[in-house]
């Protein structure tokens, strides 16, 4: 029965170290370019080959808060960054490239039409990324409101799109959309 | 769903394929690494490389074999694909959302191919938008739009209304009748006024004999009337009830795997409201159409004989009023929907408060609560409001404008009749040719619309009816009385073609033997039960029952020889006596009491206040899981199974009624084959074997006692089990 208990006891460890919040600074951990586009960490002994850049509060803090964690499809938290504005300028560029990688929600910057056919609406817009055409269903919950004049929109395909600012948008742009706030 | 995009010639020779290499997939990649939206870019998978093309230039190429492994994953709302070489990843493209199902299904077509298994995945999965014309599709293989012009549609609605030819018929000399009578009214009219009231010899009895006319045809067009529209809604609603029971049987003949694949809410939606669509066309828009039509062409031809120069000028002011009628329902539209939404809004949120009530209370957070249900209750009271005042003011003014070219016709006319260049009766006739003109304007306008949800619709019933079920009765299918033998001989199966859930599986059950499946989450016990049970058939290899292929076993005589306990019983909505004789709907009262007694059911039955007849299921009489247990075990049991499924049947029960039904479990097994899974091992503890799933393969098989003495799989769930009593205990 000794086995067992030797098994107990690590599980409680594990169960301990769940509960822990690791903060990782430049002092502890060190993130390096891969050659094959991601990015490697070391923090003390434990090395990474490729983490995860996840943003805890990706709409309403996404610089804060941001939980490196293992790739695997269970994945473990390796530890929290607190603020990414306080690392130095190049590990910065690497984990803001990897969040790049990992959320995709262009900004709409111009609504140039927005047609309503059979249930369906078919916007044709400018965003930061690009011009692009995307279609949403009508009624059900294509449009997430974050707050007051801040929109999120999510096409058939589950695709993103963010409109930050309603007020922004030009008489026009708004009047298109006004079946939509 | 496409996996192979067409490349262009210039893309293909970039590849440059060797002698026997062929391209399996082509997707397009539509973003680049930063995220910026590419066009012309693919990656192509060969059963030799892997490519990433972008922008005319073959930016990477690495032969599969050199990959440890191909793998898509996704991200928010976008995906990557990368490969593992040499033990590094390497990113190699990144693609919106709208094609993380294509990669993920080629990702693993790569690694089949890298393995050397040439077999081509294929997608079942629709496509979102219609390729063609970029429109969003309702669920369809097909476009309604580019496929629902061509005859195969209107094939399908004609196949649909076949079996009530008379009925057509009728409707149809109805329809011609109505527009006969309308048309006829404005004559009648003006033959009063000019050869009657105008003319001067004219007697009283003629005048009672015109208005009689005139009277008789008002009641002629309500009698036609009444009885078209009592046809059209006996048609409408025979055809959509003929459509329901189609479709219902239809989707329960079909496997499992097509109605797993999608929401049930969606299916349910066909059944339900795309026949009631069907009904409505042909009650609101069918029961009209050719009078509508008749009347409009006749219409425009009879103003055009009367007179040339004022039909004209009724025509031109038709563009401004179909223009200033579809603009102000394009309005209305949108306000209502934006009031619907709110209506929503305000519903979901008082569902929210009201099912969370006791959190809301012990939080004591009533008051903020409030707030929010009276800013959402504001808001909508305001958008309501404003409609309505809308309404009130724009109609009138709308079908004051639609009407305007009335005056304008009352102007010209009446300057003729003034110098004598018309009658007063034809004018009176104009005038009302041309109120039937406008009145059915905004009605042919909208027509295209309608036919369009019509079409839709019956492509999204024709959808299911076209399906064709994987499992069915086979010419040489014949009844097996069953002796409870099952050999599993190589079988191999996936719910998706690339997934596979189970390799190789080689597995003799005696007749009555009782086999446990052991085996952590999501490795294969279900399915191979699902197996035993005929729901899917196994893609490669044969499972045989009593030695007879189970493809060549009537299904229905095969399945009334199961009998299943599932850990969550769902019992249908009727009484406890139809529940149990479910599988048995003829069974005595008295085989009904024995079965209750050995499932341990009856003393709890007896004491529900209905008894046999207590009224369960939805919005019935709340059974415990336990009893609702030892119903599906004397369900069972009536059935007199040969073979025996228990899937977790003792799980998430207290000690009480878990003893009970082992009891009863263990008399309704004696003699019979069964196969039992369970998380808990010690509810096995009676099987004759044990059979240990992993990674998609029988890993071990054998006594408790020689599977402990092994110190295998086996052997660790059983001490783990071991330690997490302890620790509870302690």
């Amino acid at each position: 029965m000794q086995g067992e208990e030797f098994d107990l006891e690590q599980m409680e460890q594990e169960t301990e170290e769940m509960l822990k919040v690791r903060f990782l600074t430049e002092k502890n951990a060190t993130f390096s370019r891969t050659e094959g586009g991601f990015v490697s960490l070391t923090v003390g002994e434990e090395v990474y080959s490729r983490v995860h850049v996840v943003r805890m509060f990706p709409f309403t803090d996404p610089q804060h808060y941001i939980s490196i964690r293992t790739p695997e499809e269970r994945s473990k938290e390796i530890g929290i960054i607190e603020d990414i504005g306080k690392l130095n300028k190049d590990t910065r560029s690497m984990l803001e490239e990897q969040m790049n990688l990992r959320y995709f929600t262009p900004i709409i910057q111009k609504i140039i039409s927005i047609k309503e056919e059979y249930g369906y609406a078919y916007f044709d817009v400018l965003t930061d990324r690009g011009a692009c055409r995307f279609t949403i269903h009508m009624g059900g919950s294509s449009i997430i409101h974050l707050s007051d004049t801040r929109i999120l929109i999510s096409d058939i395909d589950e695709n993103r799109f963010e409109i930050p600012d309603v007020d922004q948008l030009t008489a026009g742009e708004r009047k298109k959309l006004d079946l939509f706030l | 769903m496409i996996l192979n995009f067409e490349l262009s010639e210039k893309d293909r020779q970039l590849l440059e394929l060797t002698q026997g290499e062929e391209i399996y997939y082509a997707l397009p990649l539509d973003l680049d690494h930063e995220g910026n939206y590419l066009k012309n870019s693919y990656v192509v998978i060969t059963n030799r490389t892997i490519s990433v093309l972008e922008n005319g230039i073959r930016k990477k190429q690495y032969a599969l074999t050199d990959c440890e492994e191909i793998k898509s994953e996704p991200q928010i709302a976008c995906g990557i694909l990368f490969v593992i070489r040499n033990g590094k990843e390497e990113l190699l493209g990144r693609f919106s959302s709208k094609h993380l199902a294509r990669f993920s299904y080629a990702a693993r077509g790569a690694m089949l191919l890298k393995r050397g298994k040439t077999q081509k995945i294929e997608s079942k999965e629709y496509e979102t938008t219609c390729l063609i014309c970029g429109r969003a599709l309702p669920g369809t293989k097909q476009c309604p739009h580019c496929e629902g012009k061509k005859a195969g549609v209107l094939h399908e609605l004609l196949l649909m209304l076949k079996p009530y030819k008379i009925q057509m018929i009728v409707i149809f000399l109805l329809m011609l009748a109505a527009s006969t009578i309308t048309l006829l009214n404005p004559e009648i009219q003006k033959y009063l006024i000019d050869d009657i009231l105008n003319a001067e010899n004219s007697t009283l009895t003629q005048a009672f004999i015109c208005l009689g006319i005139m009277f008789s045809l008002s009641i002629g067009i309500i009698i036609v009337n009444i009885s078209k529209s009592y046809l059209c809604a006996r048609l409408g609603s025979t055809i959509s009830m003929d459509l329901r029971k189609r479709l219902y049987e239809k989707i329960q003949i079909l496997t499992l795997s097509f109605i797993n694949d999608r929401r049930p809410g969606e299916l349910m939606n066909r059944i339900i409201n795309d026949t009631g669509r069907v009904r409505e066309f042909m009650e609101d828009i069918f029961c009209n159409l050719f009078t509508v039509v008749i009347i409009f062409i006749c219409d425009i031809i009879y103003m055009l004989i009367l007179d040339v120069k004022l039909a004209i000028l009724a025509f031109m002011f038709t563009p401004i009023s179909v223009f200033v009628s579809v603009a102000f329902w394009k309005n209305i539209h949108r306000r209502f929907h934006r009031q619907w939404v709110k209506n929503d809004d305000i519903y979901s949120q008082l569902q929210d408060v009201i099912s969370g009530m006791s959190i809301v209370k012990s939080y004591g957070k009533e008051g903020e609560e409030s707030q929010r249900f009276d800013k959402s209750s504001e808001e909508f009271a305001v958008i309501q409001s404003r409609n309505e005042v809308f309404w009130a003011i724009f109609y009138p003014t709308l079908s004051f404008i639609i009407g305007a070219g009335v005056f304008l016709i009352l102007y010209f006319g009446g300057k003729d009749v003034i110098y004598g260049n018309m009658t007063a009766g034809e004018l009176l006739q104009f005038v009302n040719y041309t109120s039937l003109l406008y009145m059915y304007l905004n009605w042919i306008t909208n027509l295209p619309r309608q036919l369009m949800n019509l079409v839709t619709s019956i492509q999204r019933i024709g959808d299911v009816m076209s399906q064709e079920p994987q499992i069915y009765d086979k010419k040489n299918a014949s009844k097996l009385e069953v002796k409870g033998e099952i050999e599993f001989q190589n079988v191999s199966f996936g719910y998706k073609s690339y997934q596979p859930v189970l390799e190789h599986i080689n597995l003799k059950v005696k007749p009555g033997e009782m086999i446990g499946l052991v085996g952590a989450s999501g490795t294969g016990k279900s399915t191979m039960i699902n197996l035993i049970m005929h729901l899917y058939e196994a893609d490669d290899g044969e499972l045989l029952v009593d030695g007879k292929d189970i493809r060549e076993i009537q299904l229905a005589n095969y399945h009334a020889q199961i009998g299943v306990v599932l850990q969550e019983t769902f019992l249908f909505s009727g009484t406890i006596l139809n529940n149990i004789r479910f599988a048995r709907p003829d069974a005595t009262y008295e085989e009904v009491i024995r079965a209750a007694k050995m499932a341990n059911a009856h003393d709890f039955i007896c004491r529900t206040p209905d008894g046999y007849n207590t009224y369960v299921g939805e919005r019935g009489f709340n059974l415990s899981g336990g009893e609702r247990q030892r119903l599906a075990i004397a369900r069972a049991i009536l059935n007199e199974p040969r073979l025996l499924i228990l899937d977790e049947a003792t799980a998430s029960l207290d000690t009480e009624s878990e003893y009970l039904i082992q009891k009863a479990l263990e008399r309704l097994r004696s003699g019979r084959t069964t196969f039992a899974i369970a998380h808990r091992l010690s509810t096995l503890k009676d099987a004759d074997r044990l059979v240990v799933i992993d990674g998609h393969e029988i890993a071990e098989v054998g006594t408790h006692n020689e599977l402990m003495e092994k110190k295998g799989i086996y052997y660790g769930l059983v001490t783990a089990q071991l330690e997490m009593q302890n620790t509870e205990k302690n």
